[in-house]
């Protein structure tokens, strides 16, 4: 986290969050004056040095804001008189997004659990699996003995009974009752119950018609700052409710070449595994394999690796919104290979 | 063919920025810690080159 300032005829700050940062180096690649300084991925990622991805020079920063603007997960801002660049409309802009369509979705939370960056805000409203179920269930305490087969089989926990005594003069302190609030019908009290004490129907097949289909609703929400734009959520989502725009066209590779040594470690490395914001490179057979599904083209991994084996390349970005040449020139440099 | 560290450039764990972070990252056991310095296990080493490019003191080279 850095916050830098210059005051002038304008004031401009540039700020530097590092919760969303993901290392990918693209500021430091178009930053005229060589301001910003990538620290050791790898190290960060693994958690051995404890220190922000990327740091500033703040003497010979120039505030141009280039770096704010080329970034694409947020994580730089260049306010000038305290407003952002980014909402000012002359700047270019990320035309990215993930997004969640509320109509369709029916919040079975699988987006939620694959997030690799826990962006993803999720909750539902279940009805009480009692109103799914009608049947009646009644235990004959003349009868109970007290054995607990049926509390111990309960698979829904709703039998509870006091069987010992307090006292040698109170030997008949005992109790039966059933959790309507649990109960599911489904009997097994019933069957186990050595004396026939419980007498239970279930009538849910029978009255079936008049049991409503319940209504599932909730809330699944992208929290856009955090979001990386990897496509987890919508690739494992089964009813397509989620669409994603990532940041860049293109593909990544890996590209050994055996007569100079130059091969791939896998799991004695796995730098590139380590870095990776998206979660989408597994170590399969020693080797380093990525899912370009999963994967936002960031770079982060082609300068995490030691043996330089990744050969990124951008054929076209989201970076919309580019009205000055000079920027023009500097950010194509993007998509033009790293 | 394994990695040889420069003496002079190597803060010998207690002068490291990360006391030893070459031993840290390393998860062959190609180098390890003795008598409070670090020592190459050349049989361990699979040449992932991980130690070269991390070595906040770039006193590690290819031998």
């Amino acid at each position: 986290m850095f916050n830098i300032e210059r005051k002038g005829e304008e004031d401009r700050k540039l700020s530097y969050n590092d919760v969303n940062c993901v290392g990918c180096g693209i500021c430091t690649d178009v930053c005229p004056t060589s301001s910003l300084r990538l620290g050791p991925l790898v190290p960060i990622a693994r958690g051995l040095i404890e220190m922000d991805l990327i740091s500033v020079n703040a003497d010979s920063c120039v505030f141009c804001g280039l770096c704010s603007i080329a970034c694409p997960f947020e994580s730089l801002s260049l306010e000038i008189n305290g407003e952002n660049i980014k909402e000012s409309g002359n700047y270019p802009v990320w035309e990215v997004e993930s997004k969640v369509d509320d109509e369709e979705c029916i919040y079975c939370g699988r987006c939620y659990s694959v997030c690799p960056r826990d962006s993803i805000i999720f909750e539902r409203n279940l009805p009480d699996s009692v109103s799914l179920i009608r049947g009646e269930i009644s235990i004959d305490e003349e009868k109970c003995i007290y054995c607990s087969f049926c509390v111990d089989l309960c698979p829904a926990e709703a039998i509870i009974i006091s069987n010992k005594p307090t006292s040698s003069v109170d030997l008949l302190n005992n109790s039966i009752e059933v959790d309507l609030s649990k109960c599911v019908q489904c009997g097994v009290c019933k069957r186990v119950c050595p004396e026939n004490a419980i007498r239970q129907i279930c009538s849910t097949c029978m009255l079936k018609e008049e049991i409503p289909k319940p209504e599932i609703t909730g809330n699944t929400f992208i929290a856009e700052d955090s979001c990386v734009n990897c496509s987890w959520c919508s690739q494992i989502c089964p009813v397509d409710a989620i669409s994603v725009t990532k940041p860049f066209d293109g593909k990544l590779e890996l590209v050994e070449n055996e007569t100079e040594d130059k091969i791939c470690k896998g799991e004695s490395c796995h730098a590139c595994q380590d870095v990776c914001p998206c979660n989408a490179v597994t170590i399969i057979d020693g080797k380093s394999v990525t899912n370009l599904d999963f994967c936002n083209l960031c770079g982060a991994c082609v300068t995490a690796c030691p043996q330089d084996l990744r050969v990124l390349t951008r054929t076209g970005m989201k970076l919309e919104n580019i009205n000055s040449e000079s920027w023009r020139e500097i950010l194509s440099t993007l998509i033009d290979g790293k | 063919m394994a990695v040889k560290i420069d003496a002079d450039l190597c803060g010998h764990i207690q002068d490291c920025p990360v006391q030893g972070l070459c031993i840290k990252l390393c998860e062959q056991g190609a180098i390890i810690e003795e008598d409070g310095d670090v020592k190459i296990v050349p049989e361990n080493c699979d040449d992932c080159d991980l130690c070269i490019q991390n070595c906040p003191n770039q006193a590690i080279s290819k031998a």
